[in-house]
């Protein structure tokens, strides 16, 4: 049976799981959230996601929730086919991939979807954005930038010099900010290492997939 | 040569460190990084770790940041020693275990280091609480906590029925709350009161408290 994926096409964390699923060629079908409907509050979908959120899968009865769990669930159930070595099986390897993703879930991740939830999500629902909020978050966003440059100016991406799920794990809001206007964060102006690796993972055909695709 | 701690008793990130080697009983050294003096700052610290924050480790020449990526490191590490299975290998239950770990870090942890932030470590560097931010958080951790109080009442732990790194995630930041006025959002769940009874009597963590309060 066909992976089937439970959330939206606009949703980042639906996007990670849908970008992870053609990196690795596993086929699957998307099975649209209304959240605009509250369907994600229903009681038949929190009796499966309980915090009442997007994406779940369901891989042939098992269900999974948390967009890199999911990420990571699948990229180890397919070994051998697309793209290898997302999650390093070398000890240290995999333990600086860990290091990559805890910076992503930690230093990039809380101010970057702050800022969209401010400037692209609350604008959507007719609700007011919170300037000082978006500020705040941009001042720390720019510092923790900062210290990737740092990093991409020793290695070519944030785990060492092979692309791994945690640089993946950037793209989704990375878009959306890039989007929105602030694509000066990763301009090769202000940080060129940044911006080396940006426009890099931007161009991956998967990503791109993704954008144009996912309905 | 030993593995080597850089961190400070007042970051819950190196509390996990330090549990994760008492689980596993691996012997370490511990280099204090007073962050009170901004030592983490320093140009030799920050090319360690570029974040300028604690612990990171060194292991026999090996440099890692990041407390859940030093914790999984040192689990994998030694497997076959000390507490088991803390990161499971069979795919499904290691998924479950991925799922758990994720909702600590999205769902728990930043209205728990929020609320920790402003009404905790804000009076003691004499700077102002904002009050609507401890409102907001104290909600969002609230509405959380309620959804653990579900799953909890399914299963023993956030991962499944056995205790996993999971589990051990939530203990830095839960005793902040917990010994600092905030007990209540933990014993008014009575599933989440199980398990919470349970992690943080965990003799491993008891020896966390010991070892940077040591009682003379």
């Amino acid at each position: 049976m066909t992976l089937t994926i439970h959330g939206a096409p606009y949703s980042t964390c639906t996007r990670l799981v849908a970008l992870v699923c053609k990196e690795k060629q596993i086929p699957f079908n998307l099975s649209v959230v209304d959240l605009s409907k509250g369907q994600h509050k229903a009681p038949g979908f929190v009796a499966v996601q309980p915090f009442g959120q997007i994406p779940y899968i369901d891989d042939d009865g098992f269900v999974l929730y948390e967009s890199r769990a999911i990420a990571r669930y699948l990229i180890r159930k397919y070994p051998n086919q697309g793209t290898q070595g997302l999650i390093p099986t070398d000890p240290k390897e995999e333990a600086l991939f860990e290091q990559a993703a805890s910076i992503e879930a930690f230093n990039f991740n809380p101010f970057a979807s702050g800022i969209a939830f401010e400037k692209v999500f609350k604008p959507r629902r007719g609700l007011q954005t919170n300037e000082q909020a978006v500020e705040e978050r941009l001042a720390l966003l720019r510092a923790k930038l900062d210290a990737y440059d740092v990093i991409l100016g020793k290695q070519k991406y944030l785990a060492g010099d092979q692309v791994t799920l945690a640089d993946l794990q950037h793209l989704p809001y990375g878009t959306l900010l890039a989007n929105a206007g602030y694509g000066d964060l990763f301009s090769e102006a202000t940080r060129p290492n940044v911006s080396r690796c940006v426009c890099c993972m931007r161009r991956r055909p998967t990503w791109q997939d993704v954008l144009q695709n996912l309905k | 040569m030993p593995l080597t701690i850089y961190g400070s008793p007042f970051s819950t990130c190196t509390r996990l460190v330090v549990l994760i080697c008492k689980e596993k009983q691996i012997p370490f050294n511990f280099v204090l990084v007073d962050i009170t003096k901004g030592e983490q700052k320093a140009p030799e610290y920050v090319d360690k770790q570029p974040f300028n924050k604690v612990p990171y480790i060194d292991d026999d020449g090996f440099a890692l940041y990041e407390s859940r990526a030093i914790a999984r490191y040192l689990i994998k590490k030694y497997a076959d020693q000390g507490t088991p299975d803390l990161i499971p290998s069979d795919p499904q239950s290691e998924a479950l275990f991925e799922q758990g770990a994720s909702i600590e870090s999205f769902n728990f942890n930043p209205p728990a280091s929020g609320i920790a932030l402003e009404k905790i470590v804000k009076p003691l560097l004499a700077l102002r609480t904002d009050e609507k931010t401890l409102e907001k958080r104290s909600v969002e951790l609230n509405e959380k906590l309620d959804i653990y109080d579900v799953i909890l009442g399914k299963q023993k732990y956030l991962a499944g029925n056995k205790l996993t790194l999971a589990d051990l995630q939530h203990l830095p930041h839960g005793t902040l709350l917990f010994t600092n006025g905030f007990e209540d959002l933990f014993t008014s769940r009575p599933n989440v009161a199980r398990w919470w009874n349970e992690l943080i009597n965990r003799p491993a963590w008891q020896e966390v408290t010991t070892y940077f309060n040591p009682v003379a």
